[in-house]
């Protein structure tokens, strides 16, 4: 893969390996459960890449190759860590119990975030590249202050990592020792500019330069992420401060559905790492260790499929808000504005059932 | 004289750009090997190299900051804003710099560089993907702001941006990039900064910007079904705005409305109100009034048509001012 | 490329076909299970957004079809779509647009017939201000309908008081009408028969202004007049000369146009006729520059506009400032700057056919001269009695400053102009 150390506990072929600090203590429910959530999460991708296009949703980002980090990583976290994602997040909206169409209220357009981030531990959306790692650092500052065991993770691609948001995120976790757990997908891509535009260095290395520890981990390897993250968020409830973790993987489809990667990137390079498919290895590992047999993996697809049919059921039941709706959580307190943007919606025989 | 939609016009006009001055460069997100989310650079560094048409690293703020750089060694940058939700990290750039350095430099630094942002609405987006940000920096003093709205105007717009010595955010409506129109190749219509009566009419004076002319000028057309008689201007220049046609429509017809997609308050929208109030002031029959988005955040797409300007509000507004003396 | 072919059954999600788009090629997975009953369109056809792609029998027997996604397939709301690479894309908006909804919920009414496009300039605007607009509404009054007097034709609401109290509102750039006997104060007076025994006119606007300007100055200037007769034939040979000149065509000249000459001429030969006497300030003010009002005649009554510096003007110029005075006078628009400032005044008698008058100065000035009609009438040459061509000029003057001899030689500096014009124009 490359010469640069990284976190391994499962090869692509299925092989258990050890690494000298990392052990993973999962059971082979918990194994499969895993491989459960992946393929659910990668059945559920498909779907909506369907849906939007057939025209049901005005946009969908394909998390397909990263389903070992999400799950990995989201498996890991207690229930009173808080997760601040964004917009790819489906597989940690998944572990966090997020109803599927509640994700895809934002790629219908009918709804800029789709969940209560209180109810689930997990922050709404965010599009703008890097914003949400100052915020979860801030998040983890007041938790630090309220003395409470709880970690925050943010999520973020290597795109991100040149952002001012990220950088200046990093400085404060650093002198903050803030409770967080800063998880870089690295898919290899932003769109269409590979890694080495944003760093010459691995991502990982980074950290050292803000004063805290870094580590890269086979990002298609969920028992690897797994562990990692378990120890960093761990590392962070104990007052340890923050951690960088690079999950080192790879953005198989496009960018989004508007995205053509036959412009930028060449099908060789996709190849390779079909052979690093993050589902496949758990699959041969529970098969050949565990002698799963073939019938519990169908109940796994069926369970998938009929998870996909109620997505599309719910997607397409997903009216278009009330367009009175814009005026309701523009402010907390009344505001002439609003007030007077809703008359004129009214007046006009917008909204309120006039639609 | 060719067809072309505004995308291909804004990619033939910087290409005739780079070509007429080796110190023009490009420089954004993803405009190099994909040629921009728009495509609007497809083909540029294959013809022009890495080194001037440059994929930058994901930071905006890296974006304008460096191409300040860039202009004060003499180079003409073209920034690319991926879209207008995603230039606040490229603010305090804009606004400190980009804006400041010339008066700062006493004139010594030239600040000729372009900010090219995909603005405004009506493509059924996601969110930050369909913003107006526009009037923060018309607010700005130091800078110029304009916008094309038709191919023929993209296409020499851009240019005259490009050679043109002081900072310009240049705002590009995405919902038009896709329609087709005459470009002349061999002659601008008219300068950067001027307005320009888009459909002539003497009832109501309807004054809009970037992909809100076409929402006007369609409803227009409609108010002409009912009889009224509406002109409409396009201001191609958001700041300075070009008064005097301006002044000189609203003296005809008496009666105002403006239209923009960014919300009112404080807005581009109430600056033109406010001046053509102040120079029109004898001549205006009833109030004028302003026709935008609502002040809320912008809403989920499958909304916008509500929340934007569209043909009902617009005639509203037309219904509003004609009847105001009645 | 189609991977389907009619009568084959295919399952939701199946994929259909390549489509390429504006972002790239894209393959289409089936919205529905069914079978394929038709397919339109063949490999390389460029179909447009929302044409039928494909049509499908599911379960029931209904045949789905289904349009081609722009990227969108079809939108959820079902319109017409143009992709932008993101989002739904933007709406094709074909056809004549339409208003869909009215404020009030009120039914869209049938259109009416489009606008008459006209090619001609288009007229302004009336100007005015919102609370005289305010006012004229209240009291039922059409503003474009009336005449503004304000500056650049201004609609005040003294204009607007005007025609509230019964003055017939004035169409606006419509042609003064010619003065006639039963205008009174600016008022179309009925007929002796038909109008009401008595009528009162209160006292306003123009008429205001009229009284009080008379009143000031007849009880604060002590007038006192002179006269003169002069032959002015070779002034009328002169202008009937002039005006046969093409050049001239344009140029509106009359007798008036020598007197205002020959008056200016006169008070650079003798300023102190163009002098005012300030009793408050203990001071006689003497003006090198002569702002020359006329009395005009309007619709609206008595105003004396002036032409600023018309000391300086020539045949011509004083010609096309008298005619555009005039014209604005008439039609109201003179502004209130050429209303102030007046140094000397001529009142011109002469088109109502009469000899001579008397006429009080316009508060501010010191002499006012009266032209009166120019007429054919004997006039001794050489003791011989002579057909001539006379004309009688006469001046009021402010006797506080103006004595008899000023006046006297004022009078005959403007005779002698009159009566020999050419050398006098000449040395100008
Ligand atoms: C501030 C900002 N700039 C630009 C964009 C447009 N944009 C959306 S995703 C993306 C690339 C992100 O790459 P990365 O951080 O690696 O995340 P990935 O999409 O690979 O998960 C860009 C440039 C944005 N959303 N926000
Ligand atoms: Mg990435």
């Amino acid at each position: 893969m490359s010469e640069i150390p990284l976190v391994q506990l499962l090869t692509p072929e299925g092989e258990r390996v050890t690494h000298p600090e990392y052990e993973s203590t999962l059971g082979k429910d918990e194994i499969f459960g895993m491989h459960r959530d992946m393929t659910i999460i990668r059945r559920l991708c498909n779907e909506a890449t369907s849906l939007q296009r057939q025209g049901q949703l005005a946009l969908w980002a394909p998390l397909q190759g990263q389903e070992a980090a999400q799950i990995g990583a989201g498996r890991a976290l207690q229930p009173m860590d808080f997760t601040f994602p964004s917009y790819r997040e489906h597989g940690i909206a998944w572990c966090r119990g997020i109803p599927p169409e509640k994700w895809l209220r934002l790629f219908r357009a009918v709804d800029h975030g789709g969940w209560d981030p209180q109810q689930y531990r997990h922050s709404v959306p965010t599009i703008v590249i890097g914003n949400q790692a100052l915020n979860a650092v801030g998040y983890a500052m007041g938790v630090q202050r309220d003395g409470a065991e709880e970690a925050t993770m943010v999520f973020f691609g290597d795109g991100a990592t040149s952002e001012g948001d990220v950088n200046e995120a990093f400085v404060w976790a650093g002198s903050f020792d803030a409770p967080i757990v800063f998880f870089v997908q690295n898919n290899q891509w932003a769109i269409s500019e590979p890694t080495v535009r944003q760093s010459k260095i691995p991502l990982y290395r980074r950290a050292e330069g803000f004063g805290f520890p870094g580590i890269r981990v086979d990002g298609n390897d969920v028992l690897a992420v797994h562990e990692v993250t378990k120890r960093a968020l761990a590392h962070a409830r104990e007052g340890g401060g923050p951690t960088l973790i690079e999950a080192f993987t790879y953005r198989m489809g496009a960018h989004t559905t508007s995205d053509d990667p036959t412009r930028y990137r060449i099908d060789a390079d996709v190849e390779v790492w079909k052979h690093r498919d993050p589902l496949e290895r758990v699959k041969a590992y529970l098969v050949r260790q565990h002698q799963v047999p073939a019938s519990e993996f169908d109940a796994t697809s069926a369970e998938a499929d009929a998870l996909a049919a109620k997505l599309r059921e719910d997607v397409l039941a997903m009216d278009s808000p009330d367009p009175l709706s814009i005026f309701e959580y523009a402010y907390a307190d009344v505001h002439p504005l609003i007030e007077e943007g809703k008359r004129d919606m009214i007046e006009l025989g917008v909204g309120g059932g006039a639609h | 004289m060719a067809q072309m939609t505004m995308a291909k016009a804004l990619n033939e006009g910087l290409r005739r750009a780079l070509e007429d001055n080796p110190k023009v460069l490009l420089m954004g997100e993803d405009i190099g090997k994909l040629g921009g989310v728009f495509r609007v650079t497809d083909g540029l560094q294959k013809d022009f190299g890495e080194d001037r048409i440059i994929d930058s690293p994901l930071a905006e703020s890296g974006i304008v900051g460096t191409s300040v750089g860039l202009a004060i060694r003499g180079y003409r940058p073209v920034c690319e804003i991926q879209f207008d939700g995603f230039v606040y990290p490229a603010f305090d750039q804009i606004v400190s710099q980009v804006a400041k350095l010339h008066s700062r430099s006493h004139g010594v630094y030239k600040m000729a560089l372009v900010i090219r942002i995909p603005f405004g609405g009506q493509i059924g987006a996601i969110e930050h993907h369909s913003e107006s940000p526009e009037g923060y920096f018309a607010h700005t003093a130091g800078l110029r702001v304009v916008s094309p709205t038709t191919p023929n105007d993209a296409y020499w717009m851009i240019q005259q941006a490009i050679t043109h010595d002081d900072p310009i955010i240049f705002c590009e409506p995405k919902c038009r990039y896709w329609e087709k129109g005459e470009v002349d190749l061999d002659r601008p219509p008219r300068g950067l900064f001027d307005a320009h009566v888009a459909r002539e009419g003497t009832d109501v004076t309807v004054i809009a910007y970037g992909p809100s002319v076409r929402t006007a000028v369609r409803a227009a057309e409609a108010a002409s079904a009912e009889g009224r008689s509406v002109e409409v201007i396009d201001a191609r220049s958001i700041a300075p705005l070009d008064f005097p046609p301006m002044v000189a429509s609203v003296q005809k017809t008496g009666r105002l409305v403006v239209v923009a997609e960014a919300p009112a308050n404080a807005s581009v929208a109430s600056e033109v109100v406010a001046r053509l109030t102040e120079e029109c002031f004898y001549s205006l029959r009833a109030p004028a009034l302003r026709v935008t988005g609502y002040h809320t955040p912008y809403p989920p797409s499958r909304v916008e048509e509500e929340y934007l300007p569209n043909i009902d509000r617009i005639l509203d507004a037309v219904d509003r001012v004609m009847g105001f003396e009645s | 490329m189609w991977k389907v072919a009619v009568g084959d059954t295919i399952a939701l999600n199946q994929p259909l076909i390549d489509i390429e788009t504006a972002k790239a090629t894209v393959e289409l997975p089936s919205p529905y299970a069914g079978v394929v009953t038709k397919l339109h369109g063949e490999v390389g056809d460029v179909v447009p957004v929302g044409a039928p792609l494909i049509e499908i029998e599911v379960g029931g027997g209904d045949a789905a079809p289904l349009a081609t996604p722009a990227e969108p397939a079809t939108t959820p709301q079902g319109e017409g779509r143009t992709a932008v690479l993101v989002g739904y894309g933007v709406a094709t908006n074909e056809g004549a647009p339409t208003r869909h909804r009215r404020r009030g919920g009120a039914v869209a009414p049938a259109p009416a017939p489009p606008a008459p496009i006209t090619s001609t300039a288009p007229a302004l605007a009336p100007r005015s201000t919102p609370p005289v607009r305010l006012y004229a509404k209240q009291h039922g009054i059409d503003i474009e309908s009336i005449q503004g007097t304000g500056r650049d034709g201004l609609i005040t609401r003294s204009d607007v008081e005007r025609v509230v109290s019964g003055g017939t509102p004035r169409a606006r750039s419509a042609p003064a009408a010619p003065t006639g006997v039963t205008r009174f104060v600016g008022h179309e007076l009925a007929p002796w028969e038909s109008g009401p025994k008595e009528e009162r006119i209160p006292v306003r606007g123009v008429l205001r202004s009229m009284a009080d300007a008379m009143v000031q100055s007849a009880f604060s200037a002590p007038h006192a007049a002179a006269w003169v007769r002069v032959d002015a034939s070779k002034s009328v040979e002169l202008l009937s000369a002039l005006k046969s000149r093409p050049s001239m065509a344009n140029v509106r000249l009359s007798p008036l146009t020598l007197v205002a000459l020959a008056l200016c001429d006169a008070a650079r030969h003798f300023p102190g006729i163009n002098s005012r006497f300030d009793d408050a300030a203990g001071e006689v003010i003497v003006r090198r520059s002569v702002a020359l009002g006329i009395a005009a005649d309007t619709p609206r009554g008595l105003i004396v506009p002036n032409i600023k510096d018309a000391d300086t003007l020539d045949l011509v110029g004083m010609a096309d400032a008298l005619t555009t005075l005039v014209e604005k006078a008439r039609a109201g628009t003179t502004t209130p700057n050429e209303m102030i400032g007046t140094t000397l005044t001529i009142t011109n008698v002469g088109p109502f056919g009469i000899d001579g008058a008397m006429p009080i100065l316009p508060p501010g000035t010191s002499a006012i001269v009266a032209v009166g009609q120019i007429a054919k009438a004997p006039w001794v040459v050489d003791d011989e009695v002579v057909v001539r061509h006379v004309v009688e000029i006469a001046m009021s003057f402010d006797h506080r400053c103006i004595d008899g001899a000023l006046a006297s030689s004022v009078l005959a500096h403007v005779g002698r102009f009159l009566n020999d014009p050419a050398p006098a124009l000449l040395a100008r």
